[in-house]
C-alpha cells in the first residue's frame, strides 16, 4: 500500500523506460514485474515487517527494486553505498541492522540475516504504525555517526504531487536525502532513472552529452573539477536546462563562473538535511546566493543568525544522541543565515565541522583515529579553507618521539585508508613540540 | 630552476602513488595528465598532490606561493593539466 501510488505510475507507462544502466534499458512493465518478484522473495527469506534491512548497493535495477519492496514490506531500510572502502560495521551496530542485502557492481544480490532482532522506541513506534522507515547517517560530533530515523511514509507524500520529471542524471548517493530524492521523484513522475558509478567530471559530461540530459544535481565541488580539468569543453552540454547545486556552500565567484559557461541554464541552490530531509527551495536569480526555502510541511524561522526549521516529515530522532528539537518541535540546523524579507543567504555551519566537497567531518572522528596510531601523543584536527574542495583536512601532531616528517606523513595516510573515508584522511599534516590544550584542558582547536 | 621543480612534482608524485591503488597511480613523465581527461587521480588525489607540491615548493624556495586558488582557477588553460603545465606555472608563480 505504501508505494501503491508509483505502482499506478509504473503500470500506466509499462512501455517507457524506466532505468538506464550500463547502456541497457528497463521498462516501467520491467520494474513492476521484477517488484512482485522481489515482494515474493522477501517474504521467503523471512524478511518481516518492522525488521530492520541493510540495502548496500547503488542505483541500479536490482537495488532500487529491492528497495521499493522493503517500503512496500514496512521494513526499517538502511541504505548504505557499495563502493565505500570502509566496512558498514559500525552503521550495521548502531542501526542494529537485523538482515542486509548486497548488491553487487554487477547487480547480483546477497542476502544474510544476522539472527538478531532490533529494539528500539523509534522502531517500536513506526512497526505499531505499520509504516516503512529509513535509517541515515550523518557524522557526530563525539566521532560516533548519528543515526537519524524516519517514517518513510511521511517522506513519500511530497511524491504523490505529479511534477515534471526533466531527465535527470542520478548524481548524488545511494545513502543521501540528495540520491533518494531524485530517485523517487525521477520515478513517480515516469522519467527515467540514469545513474552512473564513475562520478569524474569527464564521465558525467560525457554521459551528459549521450544521455541528452537536462537536469543536472551536484556540488559546487564538482563543478570546480569539472572547470579546472575542462571537461565542459570536450563536451556538448547544450541539453542542460537545470542545474541544482547544494550540500556545501556556493562560492560566490563559482556561481558567476557557471553563469558564464551555461548563460542559459537555469542554477537553482537545493537545501536539505539528512534530519529533515530536501526542501522546496528558489533561487531569487541564477546568480545569486539568496534563497527561499520552505514549501508545504516545512516551516522556517531565524533564531540568533541560526535557520530552525519545523517539518511535517522530521526524523523521529536519533538513535544514539539526544533530540536535536527545540521543544515546541523546531529543529536547529546549525546553519548560520543571513535574512532579506522571504529570502536567506546560507553562510555555513558555526561549528567545528569540516565540509570537505558536500561531505561533513567531525574532527573528533579522524583525532579518535588518529589516536590509535603509535608515537602519536596529542593531535588536533581541525578544517582549512581550500579552493577546490571548500575545506580540506589538517592534523597537528605533537609525537612521543621524534620521527621524520615525511616517514610520518606517509604512515599516517596509509594508517588511515580503511579506517577512514578518503575525505576524512588529513591532508595537511603539521608536527608541533607544543602542548595542545590550554589550562583548562580544553582542546585549542582553532588555529587560523 | 625548472628542474627542481620537476624533481618536486616526482616526488609529491612518489607520495601521492604510496596511498593510492594500482589503478590511480601517476607516471612521472612530463607529458603525464594530472586533471584531465583520462586522469588518475579523483579530487582527492588532485587535492593531496597540490598540497603537498605546495609545501615542498614552499620548504625549497622560501616562498608563500599559493597553488589552488581563484587565480590557478581562472586561468585560461588549467595548470593542472600536465606535469608539464604545472611545472610552467610555479615557475611563473616564483618569478613574481
Amino acid at each position: 500500500m505504501h508505494i501503491d501510488f508509483l505502482k499506478t505510475v509504473f503500470e500506466n507507462n509499462a512501455k517507457e523506460t524506466a532505468i538506464l544502466w550500463k547502456n541497457t534499458s528497463y521498462d516501467y512493465a520491467w520494474l513492476n514485474n521484477r517488484l512482485t518478484y522481489w515482494e515474493n522473495r522477501l517474504k521467503e527469506l523471512q524478511i518481516l515487517p518492522g525488521d530492520l534491512v541493510a540495502l548496500v548497493g547503488d542505483f541500479s535495477p536490482e537495488c532500487i527494486t529491492i528497495l521499493l519492496a522493503l517500503m512496500q514490506n514496512e521494513n526499517i531500510i538502511i541504505p548504505l553505498n557499495n563502493n565505500s572502502k570502509v566496512n558498514h560495521s559500525e552503521k550495521f551496530s548502531i542501526a542494529q541492522a537485523d538482515k542486509a542485502i548486497y548488491v553487487d557492481e554487477e547487480d547480483a544480490t546477497r542476502f544474510e540475516d544476522f539472527g538478531t532482532k532490533a529494539s528500539h522506541a523509534f522502531y517500536d513506534e513506526l512497526h505499531a504504525k505499520k509504516v516503512p522507515g529509513l535509517v541515515l547517517f550523518t557524522s557526530g560530533t563525539s566521532g560516533v555517526p548519528k543515526g537519524a530515523v524516519h517514517n518513510f511514509d511521511k517522506l513519500l507524500a511530497k511524491f504523490k504531487t505529479p511534477r515534471k520529471a526533466l531527465k535527470t542524471i542520478n548524481f548524488l548517493m545511494f545513502d543521501h536525502w540528495g540520491g533518494l530524492n531524485t530517485l523517487l521523484h525521477t520515478l513517480s513522475n515516469a522519467g527515467v532513472v540514469m545513474a552512473t558509478r564513475n562520478r569524474n567530471a569527464d564521465a558525467i559530461c560525457e554521459f551528459i552529452e549521450k544521455q541528452k540530459i537536462e537536469l543536472l544535481p551536484a556540488s559546487p565541488t564538482f563543478f570546480n573539477l569539472m572547470i579546472m580539468s575542462g571537461a565542459h569543453l570536450r563536451y556538448d552540454l547544450s541539453s542542460l536546462q537545470v542545474i541544482t547545486y547544494g550540500t556545501e556552500p556556493m562560492p560566490e565567484s563559482l556561481l558567476k563562473k557557471l553563469k558564464e559557461i551555461f548563460p542559459h541554464v537555469k542554477l537553482q541552490q537545493t537545501y536539505g538535511l539528512i534530519e529533515l530531509g530536501v526542501l522546496r527551495s528558489k533561487s531569487k536569480s541564477d546568480d545569486s546566493l539568496w534563497v527561499k526555502v520552505g514549501g508545504e510541511g516545512y516551516d522556517t524561522r531565524v533564531v540568533d543568525n541560526i535557520l530552525q526549521i519545523k517539518a511535517d516529515s522530521a526524523m523521529l530522532g536519533y538513535l544514539n544522541a539526544k533530540s536535536p528539537f527545540t521543544e515546541d518541535g523546531w529543529f536547529i540546523t546549525g546553519d548560520q543565515v543571513e535574512v532579506d524579507g522571504e529570502y536567506i543567504k546560507i553562510l555555513g555551519r558555526k561549528s567545528e565541522l569540516i565540509n570537505v566537497g558536500g561531505e561533513k567531518v567531525y574532527p573528533q572522528e579522524v583525532e579518535n583515529t588518529l589516536l590509535g596510531m603509535d608515537n602519536i601523543a596529542e593531535v588536533t584536527v581541525y578544517g582549512e579553507k581550500n579552493p577546490i574542495t571548500g575545506n580540506i583536512v589538517c592534523a597537528r601532531v605533537t609525537l612521543k618521539k621524534p620521527e621524520e616528517k615525511k616517514e610520518f606523513v606517509a604512515r599516517l595516510k596509509k594508517f588511515c585508508i580503511g579506517k577512514l573515508q578518503s575525505y576524512m584522511i588529513p591532508v595537511k599534516i603539521s608536527i608541533t613540540e607544543n602542548d595542545q590544550h590550554n589550562e583548562r584542558f580544553k582542546k585549542i582547536r582553532n588555529i587560523n | 630552476m625548472r628542474n627542481k621543480i620537476i624533481e618536486l612534482i616526482y616526488s609529491s608524485i612518489d607520495e601521492l602513488n604510496a596511498q593510492n591503488e594500482a589503478d590511480s597511480q601517476l607516471t612521472k613523465t612530463e607529458d603525464t595528465v594530472i586533471f584531465g581527461k583520462d586522469s588518475n587521480i579523483d579530487s582527492l588525489g588532485l587535492v593531496n598532490l597540490i598540497v603537498s607540491l605546495e609545501q615542498a615548493v614552499n620548504d625549497e624556495f622560501n616562498t608563500e606561493i599559493s597553488l589552488a586558488d581563484e587565480r590557478a582557477m581562472s586561468q585560461e588553460n588549467s595548470p593542472f593539466s600536465t606535469v608539464s603545465t604545472l611545472a610552467d606555472y610555479i615557475e611563473e608563480l616564483l618569478k613574481q
